[in-house]
């Protein structure tokens, strides 16, 4: 009985994930595993050669700066944005909270045009820049405009539904005792965020260090000045160097999937967010 | 599991998430850091150029010109540079991009600048040679051993060959490329004057991929699309002195040698770097510049060193813009009023 029990009921356990498994392998799994292949394809060495080059070296590092400013810029501004929608009280408070939430739905080569056609020397506000010899655009400090702009949401998102659902009784504590709205945040709330802020700056910097479309509009794709890591990479790929291009991309992959690995262990692990708010 | 163990798991964890991320943080920083003893920074010149200048220039011509300029200044240069296709890069000059140089694969593109006042009308011919950099004629790359038995443009057009072309709205290849085709069939035969429309509407009925560039057609054939690609003689033979060519070279009997301006840019360059900027344009046309753009597939403008094209395949006959008027009439007369307006449309696209 239980012996022809036991393969049906196998397959009734083993064959959905099997299913998941035999979709996922050509979608992600195969691709992931064809750039390291290609990438070891010529030997470690050429590998390294091709990661050596200055270009590929300015990309990669280039990235890295713009996705740690950009993490930290969008700290202050994330934070800032989800303290005053979610503990003051105004009129269009919830369009605000909309409008915040907004780079997550428009494309982002939208941004791109945008900020080009507001900052950029034909733009609304750059025409009248451009004589003054201040120019955004096509300069690092575009590319961070871009970068801010796009990745707004993501602390937004980690920090306000902590702040909605973070008990009152401390705060109102710290009030009752004479603290300020500044001393209350600083030392009540702050506290209380340092696991949302730290996943959401991760956050942030990985969708920083990956971004594409908003920023191939606005860079002007300079190698040794504005060219990213992931526009290096088109660079090198649509002039047929697959090898140059293709290390760069292994190592813009192992990056992510170390920030991935940090992202679930801290916030799955001891000190997670959920525990904190328990506590 | 003492809570003592745990703790410890805890804290080496944070503290190796923090040494990850500091490392990241002093790599990426790291060219930046004032450490001293560093040398100064470089001096640096900008320079857009259209695609398949690329390699010819990061390999070859701005090394030469940065040991020659180190040797008589001790200054070292640093060259900042982008490649794409010449449309793409005339419309990121006319949206602002810091460019100084632009080096643009046909002088329609430069009349644009002019047009829109970036660079003054014609500044670009005060320079040697009009301001023509080089040449290269376009050809036809076919597969090994060319099974499709392609030796003409005429051949292009025939039923069941599938073409890979640049696209003329961001590609200065592609314009070249059509009045390449057109010319083809019209040159020599005044007795025939749609001739010339003809071949483009069969050729570009074949037509099965467009890219943004040349090189970026390029790669798409490489890829396995189509069974011929138009494009300049440079890539293949460039590549072919190095090995790498997949596939045959065809010469067609009658094409266009195509001629780079190079438009500098006044406006965007710090009166600090005008020298420099000018040392590096006039070095372009200096014996040396012109023998590497030979070395990389290109023809030579300078008659003296004609002698050293070799490799270079025979044109029956070639022909050059000039001989059409210039591009401002070959665009109006062959782009648009063949091309634009009969051959697209009866296409359906």
């Amino acid at each position: 009985m239980s012996d022809s029990q036991d393969p049906r009921e196998g397959a009734r356990r083993f064959l959905p994930p099997g299913i998941l498994v035999l979709v996922l392998l050509p979608l992600l799994l195969m691709p992931l595993a064809a750039i390291f292949i290609f990438a070891l394809e010529g030997g470690p060495s050429k590998f390294v050669d091709a990661l050596r080059s200055p270009d590929a070296q300015f990309a990669l590092r280039f990235s890295l700066l713009i996705a740690f400013t950009t993490a930290l810029v969008n700290c202050v501004l994330g934070t800032f944005a989800a303290y005053v929608i979610s503990k003051y009280r105004f009129p269009g408070r919830q369009s605000l909270g909309i409008v915040v939430n907004l780079p997550v739905a428009i494309p982002t080569v939208v941004v791109g045009t945008s900020l080009l056609l507001l900052w950029g020397p034909i733009g609304l506000v750059g025409r009248w820049l451009a004589p003054l010899g201040i120019q955004p655009v096509f300069t690092p400090i575009g590319v961070l405009m871009a970068h801010v702009f796009v990745t707004f949401p993501y602390m937004f998102g980690v920090v306000k539904p902590m702040l909605d659902e973070l008990e009152a009784t401390y705060e109102e504590a710290a009030y009752t005792m004479g603290a300020s709205r500044w001393q209350t945040f600083r030392h009540v709330l702050l506290p209380a965020l340092r696991g949302g802020l730290f996943s959401g700056a991760l956050l942030t910097f990985a969708h920083s260090l990956g971004e594409f479309g908003a920023t191939v509009m606005v860079s002007g794709n300079l190698r040794l000045r504005t060219q990213t890591a992931p526009l290096y990479i088109f660079a090198q790929f649509e002039a047929g160097n697959i090898a140059n291009a293709n290390a760069v991309a292994a190592v813009l992959a192992l990056l992510s999937f170390a920030i991935f690995f940090v992202l679930i262990r801290w916030s799955g692990g001891p000190g997670s967010m959920r525990q904190r708010k328990g506590r | 599991m003492s809570s003592k163990a745990s703790a410890l798991a805890r804290t080496l964890q944070g503290a190796l998430t923090i040494a990850f991320l500091a490392g990241l943080a002093l790599y990426a920083a790291w060219p930046w850091l004032p450490i001293p003893g560093r040398a100064a920074p470089p001096r640096t010149i900008v320079v857009y150029g259209f695609s398949i200048l690329g390699e010819a220039m990061n390999d070859a011509v701005f090394p030469a010109f940065a040991k020659r300029w180190e040797q008589q200044t001790g200054e070292r240069v640093e060259f900042v540079s982008s490649f794409a296709g010449s449309g793409t890069i005339t419309n990121q000059v006319l949206l602002g991009v810091p460019a100084e140089v632009a080096i643009l694969s046909l002088e329609l593109d430069a009349f644009r600048l002019s047009d829109k006042g970036i660079v003054a009308e014609g500044s670009w011919r005060e320079l040697p040679h009009d301001g023509m950099l080089n040449r290269t004629p376009f050809i036809i790359l076919v597969r090994d051993g060319n099974p499709k038995g392609i030796h003409d443009f005429a051949d292009l057009a025939r039923p069941g060959i599938a073409v890979v072309h640049p696209d003329p709205l961001t590609s200065g290849g592609a314009n070249w490329a059509i009045v390449a085709e057109h010319g083809s069939a019209t040159r020599g035969h005044p007795e025939a004057p749609d001739a010339g429309h003809a071949l483009l509407l069969g050729i570009w009925k074949n037509v099965v991929a467009q890219a943004a560039s040349a090189r970026a057609a390029r790669t798409q054939f490489e890829n396995g699309f189509g069974d011929a690609l138009i494009t300049y003689e440079q890539e293949v033979v460039r590549d072919r002195a190095r090995g790498k060519l997949k596939g045959e070279i065809v010469y067609p009997r009658s094409t266009v040698l195509s001629e780079h301006p190079v438009v500098v840019i006044p406006s965007r360059i710090p009166s600090r770097d005008r020298a420099l900027v000018d040392a590096f344009v006039e070095f372009l046309w200096s014996d040396e510049a012109q023998r590497l753009f030979i070395e990389n597939g290109f023809r030579s403008v300078d008659p003296a060193l004609e002698g050293e094209h070799d490799g270079f395949g025979v044109i029956e006959d070639p022909f050059r813009i000039d001989d059409l008027g210039g591009w401002k009439v070959a665009k109006r007369d062959v782009v648009e009023a063949v091309w634009k307006k009969r051959v697209l449309p009866e296409l359906g696209r």
